[in-house]
């Protein structure tokens, strides 16, 4: 019988059709399947070339790379190129506004210390990555402070600072265990003196005198170093917009989350002061509310106190954008399902740990594009402190035009101010869409 | 006072929302190890009942005895009361950005602060007897509605209740995985625990009932065996409803 079977051979695979695969056939298909898609295709194209051209011709080709004065940019291409010597002169300012040359190097320091602080967060086989975000926003300003401000730091001051240095020195020796060790500092440390037996309360006790140990290092090593003072009047350009817009994302979200839980809340007096601050700022637009603080909240003060320009500046910021924050979070809030409320009470979880493990974890997570959004445009609201007269990226710009050698000259100092705004916000844009991708994995598909 | 025997003691339970009366003078009493059924049309109150029993409705009148904890009115002591209760929805509500296991877990790690390998192993004992163990690891989503509906009754038995309330836990089902629920309650059932179920399968009602509650317009018309309810009931409407679901 069974030498009666034939033996199968499968065919073997031929290529697809030219006309169905390929550069050639991506082509046809896409952008010249018939004939008022060839000819958008064609206008598409014609228009890009034009708009291309004309900013390359202007940006690089006709442009002139060495002069002293405006003039001499004039007088070389007239209005047909540009005239970058002017940028390029003033660049350092336009990143580090007026802070003095031989400081600026605090600046630098200062953020590359938040970047590090920051790394952790991308390493894998780091597991405490909520303490070190955690620990990045409230630690780290304390730590930046000194950094840019300077100058003469009291006890309170040198305290806060220790305390941000310690905070960055346990984050890397967390790092550095739970990528080595895969186990925490703290657990290190106790495995390393040989009391992994020893009761709780000994190894808590044990984890405290270390943090101790640092803190006090760290307040030595404070002590030791001074730097002399930058008032926040010379901050400016790209810096003071990382500072304002910093502190302003870094504050919104927390104040917001809890405006907008505040809002919900069944406690009337709670929800109608949050619904009172979130209409009241939410009504008035941040260049009135900008004017305010910078104007009349010194009336209200007692005399002789003076709040710093910057500070007010801050303060209207934050305020400005929490209330915002707090309605998009709301919106988030209000898309979780009730059943999701009444499992958690039923399970009797109570009201804290039913938002921070069940409602925001899932709410946050549909916010997301919304919240970056909004960052993206708290971002570029910072613009709106020049009105009050700080030196911030896009003020610096302008300055460029008003320096006699320089006169006039605006569009090339705002190209570049675009190009460095597009920067900032396409990489928050592409971080958002990233981090949907990656919360999305394996979780929805039914 | 209440017996010890006694797990749940409703005297003249009365509640409104807003101007409806939605319960009318309800009194129940169910002993350790009962099992309850309450049917009934939609709209008579059968939910709301078993909601106060948890608190997760507020009753205005009347009073609420779990476990021999008085049920407040104004409920402040939820916390108490819940740790005795389970209560498994009819849209299974479990948590979509937590894995079955983790589902399974944050009571007992947040509320109870039971260590993490205590309150898995529990969960991963509870998942064994619901038969969905080799899902621990997976979301929500990712499961059938009868397993979904499976992992809320662990869920809801990791916390250790003494009482399971089951508000229409087949009722979002397809046919054929009503079964596996109904075939995971008896079992419940069988281990002695006291149950009060809202449902319409009267094949379940006949197998595991000590007692069949049907509820109209927010009061109890008859409490009766199975037995006795299904062939001989007591009250026109109980008949005319039993007509309409057998």
């Amino acid at each position: 019988m069974t030498s009666d079977l034939q033996t199968f051979v499968p065919r073997p695979d031929r290529p697809p059709p030219a006309d169905s695969a390929g550069v050639a056939a991506w082509i046809r298909k896409n952008l010249f399947s018939d004939i008022p898609n060839a000819l958008m295709t064609l206008l598409g194209a014609y228009i890009a070339f034009t708009v291309l051209s004309a900013v390359l011709n202007w940006a690089l080709f006709n442009a002139v790379w060495s002069a002293d004065t405006r003039r001499e940019c004039l007088d070389a291409v007239g209005r047909a190129g540009a005239c970058w010597p002017g940028v390029a002169i003033w660049f350092e300012n336009l990143i580090y506004g007026l802070y003095p040359k031989d400081q600026v190097w605090r600046i630098n320091v200062g953020f590359l210390a938040l970047i590090l602080w920051m790394v952790p967060l991308w390493i894998p086989r780091v597991t405490s990555k909520i303490g070190i975000g955690l620990s990045a926003v409230m630690l780290y300003p304390f730590l930046a402070s000194y950094f840019f401000l300077g100058g003469d730091k009291g006890v309170v001051w040198t305290g806060l600072i220790a305390l941000g240095l310690t905070g960055f020195v346990i984050v890397w020796a967390t790092a550095l265990t739970e990528t080595l060790q895969a186990k925490t500092a703290g657990a290190w440390l106790i495995d390393a003196l040989g009391r992994a037996n020893a009761e709780e309360k000994m190894q808590t006790r044990i984890r405290l005198l270390a943090v101790l140990a640092i803190f006090l290092l760290a307040c030595l090593a404070v002590w030791s170093v001074s730097f002399t003072e930058v008032r926040t009047r010379f901050w400016g350009g790209l810096f003071l917009t990382l500072v304002i817009s910093g502190i302003g994302i870094t504050f919104s979200l927390p104040a917001g989350i809890m405006l907008a839980l505040g809002r919900r809340s069944n406690m009337p007096v709670i929800a109608s002061l949050s619904t009172i601050f979130i209409e009241l700022f939410r009504s008035v637009p941040l260049i009135t509310i900008l004017f305010m603080f910078n104007t009349m909240l010194p009336l209200f003060m007692p005399a002789g106190t003076e709040v710093n320009q910057l500070l007010r500046a801050i303060v209207a910021v934050c305020l400005f954008a929490s209330a915002y924050m707090a309605e998009i979070i709301r919106g988030g809030l209000q898309a979780i399902p009730n059943g999701q409320y009444e499992a958690a009470h039923s399970l009797g979880l109570t009201y804290w740990q039913t938002t921070s493990q069940v409602v925001l974890p899932q709410a946050l997570k549909i916010m997301i594009p919304a919240i970056v959004g909004n960052f993206i445009g708290l971002f570029k609201d910072t613009t709106l402190v020049s009105i009050i007269g700080l030196f911030d990226l896009m003020n610096m710009a302008r300055a460029i035009g008003e320096d006699t050698n320089w006169l006039g000259l605006f569009i090339e100092p705002f190209f570049v101010v675009s190009l460095i705004y597009f920067v900032f916000c396409f990489a928050m844009s592409s971080y958002s869409i990233g981090l949907e991708k990656k919360l999305a994995t394996g979780r929805d598909t039914g | 006072m209440t017996k010890p025997d006694r797990m749940i003691e409703i005297i003249n339970l009365n509640k409104w929302f807003g101007p409806f009366h939605v319960l009318k003078d309800i009194n129940l009493t169910v002993r350790d190890g009962e099992k309850f059924v309450i049917c009934g049309p939609s709209g008579s109150g059968k939910s709301t009942l078993i909601r106060c029993i948890n608190q997760l409705e507020l009753h205005q009148e009347g009073s609420i005895v779990v476990d021999g904890i008085e049920v407040e009115a104004k409920g402040r002591n939820q916390r108490d009361i819940r740790s005795r209760v389970g209560m498994v929805f009819q849209s299974f509500n479990l948590f979509p950005h937590l894995t079955v296991l983790e589902n399974c877990t944050l009571t007992p790690l947040l509320g109870q602060q039971m260590p993490k390998v205590e309150a898995e192993e529990i969960a991963m004992i509870h998942l064994t007897r619901v038969g969905i163990a080799e899902q621990a690891q997976k979301y929500p989503l990712q499961l059938s509605g009868g397993q979904q509906q499976r992992v809320a009754i662990a869920r809801a038995l990791c916390v250790k209740p003494k009482i399971m309330l089951f508000d229409e836990p087949t009722s979002a089902l397809d046919p054929e995985m009503i079964k596996e629920v109904l075939d995971v309650m008896v079992e419940l059932a069988e281990a002695g625990m006291t149950m009060i179920c809202v449902t319409h399968e009267m094949g379940f009602a006949r197998q595991v009932a000590d007692q069949v509650i049907f509820m109209d317009q927010g009061e109890i018309v008859e409490t009766n065996t199975p037995e006795a309810f299904f062939t001989k009931p007591a009250y026109d409407r109980s008949a005319d409803f039993l007509s309409h679901i057998l």
